[in-house]
C-alpha cells in the first residue's frame, strides 16, 4: 500500500443469507484504487457491482477480508468514525432517488456541508459554484421532481463533489438516463476528475459510460475477471 | 444545524399530509375528549360538593371534642360566647348558624319512628342551609315553640300531614325523659334520606328547653365564600376555631364519602388518561414506522453520505415533535371548544343518584386551568417521546440493506 492508494481491498468475500440460502455475491477480491483514477466497474446485472462498491465504501461489512480507506482499516473504525469519514472523504451518486424530495436542489447539495458544520455564507458560495460547474445553477431553487432525470443526477454529482471528497463512488449513475444524457453526465464527471483530481469509481453496464472510463474492472460472478474484454459485457 | 433539521422534519411530515392530519386529528380528538372529561368531572365534583355542603352541612362545622362520635348531648360547644364573637369577627366566614342535635323518637297517632331532632336558629339558618327552600308544603319556622318541620318521607311513614299532631320524646341532659307536642308546620323535600326520613326540625330554643340545655348548642355550621375553602387545610380557620376543647372540621372530613368519591374520580381519570395516552403512543409509533419504512431508501442515502445515527434519530423524533404540536393544537382547540359550548348549556343527565347525591340539574363542566394544561403538555411530551423508538430504528439501518430493500 502506498500514500497514493485511495482504497485497498484484500481477500474480500461477501456472502448474503437469503432466508437460509447463502448467496455468494463477492467471492474473494483483491483490489487497489489509486488516487486520480476514473475507473468503471462493469459486469452484468447480479455480478456483484453494487455489493462490491458498498463494501469498498464501508456501507456494508464484508464477510471476509479487509478494506483500507486512505490507509485506515474500516473494521477498526467506530460507526461514528466511519460515518464521519464518508461525510468528509467520499461522495456518493446512486442510480436513482439520490435527492431528498422535500429539499430544493440547492438544499440537497448543501446537506453534507450542513453535517460538516460549514458556516452558511461559505455553504451558499460553494453550492452555487458547484451547481454552475455541473451546469444547473439556474435550477437551484427547484425541487427534485421539478427536474429531469439528467438534471437530478447532475445535482447528485454536485452533492457528491461539494464536500471536496478525495473519492466519488457512483453506482450505475446513468441507469435511468437516455444515452445522450448519459454521455453528457459522464463527460462532465470526467472533466471534474481532470480538473480537481478527485478519484472516481463507478459501476455500469452501459457502453456509453464504459467508453469514457480510463480504466475498466470487469466483475463476473463476484470475481474480477482479468482476461475479459469489453465486448463480453 | 438543529434548526435546519427542525425545518427538514416539518417539510417531511407534510409529504404525506393526509396521514399527518389523520394522526394529528386522532390524537387531537383523544386529547380534546380527555380535556372535556376532566372539565366535566370537575363540574360534577363541584356539583357534588355544592349539593353536600349547601343543602345542610355547610362548608365546615364546629363541635365540642367528642360530640361527632358520641352524639352525647352533654357535649355542647365550650365557651360559646367567645366562639360566636370570634366567628362574627372572622373575615373568611361568610355566614354561620347554631344547632342542637339529639336522638329522639317521634310518635304520630299510628306510628313511632326514630329521628334526629334538630334545633334550628331560624334567623341564621337560611343563610347557610337549604331548609327554607326545601319546605314545599306549609311554611318555614317562625319561632313558635310548637312548630315542627319534617321530611316528606317521614310524613309518609307517620301518616301525618300538615297541621297534624306529633309527639317528640328525648332523653334530657340530666337523664330524664321529656316529651312535647308539636303541630306539623312544614314538610320538606331535600332529596336525601337522611334529611327527608330521619330528621325533624324545631326551633333552637324549643330544643334547648326540651333537652334541659337552654342557651347551649352542639354544632355550628359555617359557610365560606367558596366551598373549596372548607377543604383547604392550610386555611387559618381550622386552627383558630379548634379551641377551648372544640374542633373545627371541613367538609372532606365531615362527608368522607364525597372525598372518596372525588379521589375515585381522580383515579378513573388517571386510568383513562393512561389508556388514552397508551393508544396515542401506539398510534404515533405505528404512523412513524410506516413513514420510516416508506423512506428506507432515503435513510440509506442519508447514512451513506455521512449522517450520523444520532442525527437520523433526532430527525425522526423531530417529526414526532411536529405531529405532537399539530395534535396538541388541534386537541386543545377541540377540547376547549366543547368545554366552552357545554359550560354555557350544561349537560343534563336526567335524574341520577351517585352515593346519596342527586344530580337532577344539568352539570356544567368547569375549566380549571390549574389542571387542564397538564393534558396538552402530556400529549406533547408523550407524542414526541413516541418518536424515540422509530427514531432509533431508523438510525440503526444498514445503508446498503436499506437502499437495496426499497428498490
Ligand atoms: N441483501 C442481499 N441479500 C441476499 N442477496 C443479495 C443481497 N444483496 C445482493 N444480493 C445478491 O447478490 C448478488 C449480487 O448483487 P448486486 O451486488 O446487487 O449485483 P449488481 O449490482 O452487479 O447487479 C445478486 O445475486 C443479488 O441477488
Ligand atoms: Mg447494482
Amino acid at each position: 500500500m502506498t500514500d497514493n492508494d485511495v482504497i485497498v481491498a484484500e481477500g474480500v468475500v461477501k456472502t448474503y443469507d437469503d432466508s437460509g440460502v447463502p448467496v455468494h455475491a463477492i467471492r474473494g477480491i483483491d483490489y487497489t484504487l489509486a488516487k486520480g483514477e476514473f475507473t468503471a466497474i462493469i459486469g452484468p446485472s447480479g455480478s456483484g457491482k453494487t455489493t462490491f462498491l458498498n463494501v469498498l465504501a464501508g456501507l456494508d461489512t464484508p464477510t471476509e477480508g479487509e478494506v483500507w480507506l486512505s490507509g485506515k482499516l474500516i473494521s477498526d473504525m467506530s460507526g461514528k468514525e466511519l460515518s464521519d469519514f464518508r461525510r468528509d472523504h467520499i461522495g456518493f451518486i446512486f442510480q436513482a432517488y439520490n435527492l431528498f424530495p422535500v429539499l430544493t436542489a440547492e438544499e440537497n447539495v448543501e446537506y453534507v456541508m450542513l453535517l460538516q458544520g460549514i458556516p452558511p455564507g461559505e455553504r451558499h458560495e460553494r453550492v452555487m459554484a458547484i451547481l454552475k460547474k455541473v451546469g444547473i445553477a439556474e435550477y437551484a431553487g427547484r425541487l427534485p421532481m421539478q427536474l429531469s432525470g439528467g438534471q437530478q443526477q447532475r445535482v447528485a454529482v454536485a452533492r457528491a463533489m461539494v464536500s471536496r471528497p478525495s473519492l466519488v463512488i457512483a453506482d450505475e449513475p446513468t441507469a435511468n438516463l437516455d444515452s445522450k444524457t448519459s454521455g453528457a453526465l459522464l463527460d462532465m464527471m470526467r472533466r471534474l476528475n481532470e480538473e480537481t483530481g478527485v478519484t472516481f469509481l463507478f459501476s455500469t453496464h452501459d457502453e456509453i459510460v464504459m467508453k469514457r472510463a480510463r480504466k475498466i474492472v470487469v466483475l463476473r460472478d463476484g470475481k474480477i475477471d482479468g482476461k475479459a474484454s469489453l465486448e463480453d459485457c | 444545524m438543529f434548526i435546519r433539521l427542525v425545518k427538514f422534519a416539518w417539510k417531511i411530515i407534510w409529504r404525506n399530509g393526509r396521514r399527518t392530519v389523520i394522526t394529528g386529528l386522532a390524537v387531537g380528538l383523544g386529547l380534546g375528549s380527555m380535556m372535556f372529561t376532566e372539565a366535566l368531572m370537575q363540574g360534577m365534583a363541584a356539583h357534588m360538593i355544592q349539593t353536600t355542603t349547601e343543602s345542610w352541612m355547610g362548608d365546615a362545622q364546629i363541635h365540642r371534642d367528642g360530640f361527632p362520635d358520641t352524639r352525647n348531648i352533654n357535649l355542647t360547644i365550650n365557651r360559646l360566647d367567645s366562639m360566636l364573637s370570634m366567628l362574627d369577627g372572622d373575615s373568611t366566614v361568610s355566614s354561620f348558624t347554631a344547632r342542637i342535635l339529639s336522638p329522639a323518637s317521634v310518635t304520630s297517632t299510628t306510628e313511632l319512628k326514630p329521628v334526629t331532632l334538630i334545633g334550628v336558629d331560624s334567623k341564621t339558618d337560611p343563610e347557610v342551609t337549604m331548609l327554607e327552600a326545601a319546605v314545599d308544603t306549609g311554611s318555614y319556622l317562625s319561632g313558635e315553640s310548637t312548630e315542627i318541620i319534617i321530611g316528606y318521607k317521614l310524613a309518609d311513614d307517620l301518616n301525618a300531614g300538615l297541621g297534624d299532631v306529633i309527639i317528640i320524646t328525648v332523653a334530657q341532659a340530666d337523664s330524664g325523659l321529656s316529651s312535647s307536642m308539636f303541630f306539623v308546620s312544614g314538610i320538606c323535600r331535600f332529596g336525601s334520606d337522611n334529611l327527608d326520613r330521619y330528621s325533624a326540625f324545631v326551633n333552637l330554643t324549643t330544643a334547648g328547653v326540651m333537652l334541659g340545655i337552654p342557651g347551649e348548642i352542639h354544632e355550628i355550621a359555617v359557610q365560606f365564600p367558596q366551598a373549596e375553602m372548607g377543604a383547604d387545610i392550610s386555611l387559618g380557620f381550622r386552627r383558630k376555631f379548634t379551641a377551648f376543647s372544640n374542633t373545627a372540621l371541613g367538609w372532606p372530613e365531615l362527608a368522607p364519602q364525597v372525598g372518596s368519591m372525588l379521589s375515585m374520580v381522580n383515579i378513573s381519570m388517571a386510568i383513562m388518561a393512561a389508556i388514552l395516552f397508551g393508544l396515542v403512543v401506539f398510534g404515533i409509533v405505528n404512523s412513524l414506522f410506516m413513514s420510516v419504512f416508506e423512506r428506507m431508501y432515503e435513510f440509506g442515502v442519508m447514512k451513506a453520505v455521512g449522517t450520523r445515527t444520532g442525527t437520523i434519530s433526532t430527525m425522526v423524533i423531530l417529526e414526532a415533535f411536529w405531529i405532537a404540536v399539530i395534535s396538541t393544537v388541534m386537541g386543545s382547540a377541540i377540547g376547549l371548544l366543547i368545554i366552552w359550548i357545554t359550560t354555557g348549556t350544561g349537560i343534563s343527565f336526567g335524574e341520577i343518584e351517585v352515593s346519596g347525591i342527586i344530580f337532577d340539574k344539568p352539570i356544567y363542566p368547569v375549566l380549571r386551568l390549574s389542571r387542564i394544561w397538564l393534558y396538552p403538555l402530556f400529549t406533547l411530551i408523550l407524542t414526541t417521546a413516541a418518536g424515540i423508538y422509530p427514531g432509533i430504528h431508523a438510525g440503526r439501518l444498514n445503508p446498503a440493506e436499506a437502499m437495496r430493500k426499497s428498490l
